[in-house]
């Protein structure tokens, strides 16, 4: 009889770790603002990208996550970030205000997937200009600790500027980077509107059918596309986690 | 006597009622999940549209900055006048396949020749505007695919797809990534 009880338990935990490994994707850490599955991270660097995102998110229900991964498994950078995203559901579920950086240490990529509501502040130019600005150099040099870091504390940067907040100590202001983005930002020019534009547009159509009604008639219940909730920003005890944030597709990304 | 007809008339009249909602609660559904994949459909539309606008911006910056030859790039324009003018959203779909492979190679092509752009703020800059806003067209395509799927299958399902056959319920198309690659392009610089 224990033989038999034993038995199914481990079958039980079998077919649960197979639900969890079903996606493909990592589930989020205790940190959930740092998740150094490829341990690249440096342990001050950690402290120091997990503190600002913390800050971050309790000003502004922002959340900013940065993912290291030892392979993409055969899938593209973008896709696996925005996966990542949604799954978690990375910023709070009203303002899709997420950012993953996802970095995979084999594939020497990296890609920064931006929610919805931050298309605006942090365009798919811009950021791939603070990816080449701030992150390559040290990428390039398999620093990849510090490079993420630097990214990072950039893109938390440009997310308190949008939220009308002063950035944190140590962002980095564009004006005073060493490039001549000043005089040619066309891309963001024409992408600022029309981004808008976008992010009313889909913001619309996400919040029309989330809800459903049941009827007698086989009822379906289904969740909107990265909705758990609106939570954003809260830590619970023992750690933080997701607020249900959307994700489209925007951002950018580098091999080095 | 007269007590037992009033009991049937009444449990007919609530079968009644309750059959009359379920119905108008299915069909509401149906009708949701309808608008749903239609909204699926046009975030498409709008990051084709995104993407158009970009083109004629990145052209003129890879303009500004080369010897450039206006023939280098007719395929992009036929590729992306193509967008414009389909009908219907496979021909959409097959224009704008037809469109990506146009400004891959076209891409591939002008920074092979003038290596120094990939230096190029600028053109960074509209390189990553139009990659993000294609892979943000692959997404609402594979999230319209969803929805699609969920749609179309809750129209066949018994006993909805009556109601759908009564109220002309219809399947949508899906998306799907054409064979096609033969017909590439050619861009050249001589």
């Amino acid at each position: 009889m224990k033989r038999v009880i034993t038995i199914a338990v481990v079958l039980l935990l079998v077919l649960l770790c197979g639900c969890t490994q079903k996606s493909g994707y990592p589930t989020a850490t205790e940190e959930f603002y740092v998740n150094d599955f490829a341990d690249v991270i440096s342990e001050t660097d950690e402290q120091k990208i997990l503190s600002n995102a913390v800050v971050l998110a309790q000003k502004t229900t922002a959340q900013v996550v940065v993912v290291t991964v030892e392979s993409l498994e055969g899938k593209t950078p973008a896709d696996y970030a925005l996966e990542i995203g949604r799954q978690w559901g990375v910023g709070a579920s009203e303002a899709d205000n997420g950012v993953v950086i996802l970095l995979s240490e084999s594939d020497r990529e990296i890609y920064i997937s931006v929610g919805y509501g931050l298309e605006g502040a942090l365009p798919d130019s811009k950021t791939g200009r603070i990816i080449d600005t701030y992150g390559m150099e040290y990428l390039r040099n398999d620093d990849f600790s510090k490079g993420l870091f630097e990214i990072s504390k950039q893109i938390v940067g440009e997310v308190y500027i949008e939220y009308g907040l002063e950035p944190q100590s140590d962002y980095v202001s564009f004006e005073n980077a060493t490039d001549n983005y000043a005089e040619q930002d066309a891309g963001d020019v024409i992408s600022s509107w029309i981004i808008m534009v976008i992010i009313i547009m889909i913001l619309s159509f996400m919040f029309r059918g989330r809800g459903r009604t049941v009827f007698f008639f086989g009822p379906t219940f289904r969740g909107g596309r990265g909705g758990f909730g609106g939570f954003g920003g809260s830590s619970s005890f023992g750690g933080f986690r997701g607020g249900g944030g959307g994700f489209g597709g925007g951002g950018a990304g580098r091999g080095f | 006597m007269k007590k037992k007809g009033l009991i049937i008339v009444i449990a007919v009249v609530a079968i009644i009622v309750l059959l009359i909602g379920s119905v108008i609660g299915s069909y509401n559904e149906l009708v949701e999940d309808r608008e749903e994949v239609v909204a699926a459909q046009s975030a498409i539309s709008v990051q084709l549209q995104r993407r158009a606008d970009l083109i004629p911006n990145f052209v003129n910056t890879v303009k500004g900055y080369t010897d450039y030859e206006q023939s280098t790039y007719t395929a992009v324009t036929t590729a992306r006048a193509a967008v414009q003018n389909a009908n219907g959203a496979t021909e959409q779909a097959e224009a704008s396949n037809q469109l990506d492979r146009a400004i891959d190679i076209w891409v591939n092509a002008v920074t092979e020749a003038y290596p120094d752009l990939k230096a190029n703020t600028q053109f960074t800059a509209l390189q990553d505007e139009l990659a993000g806003t294609e892979n943000r067209i692959a997404v609402a395509r594979r999230d319209y695919n969803e929805d699609a799927r969920e749609y179309n299958t809750e129209i066949k399902k018994f006993p909805r797809s009556i109601l759908a056959g009564i109220f002309g319920f219809q399947a949508f198309d899906y998306f799907e990534a054409k064979a096609g690659t033969e017909n590439v392009p050619q861009v050249s610089f001589d």
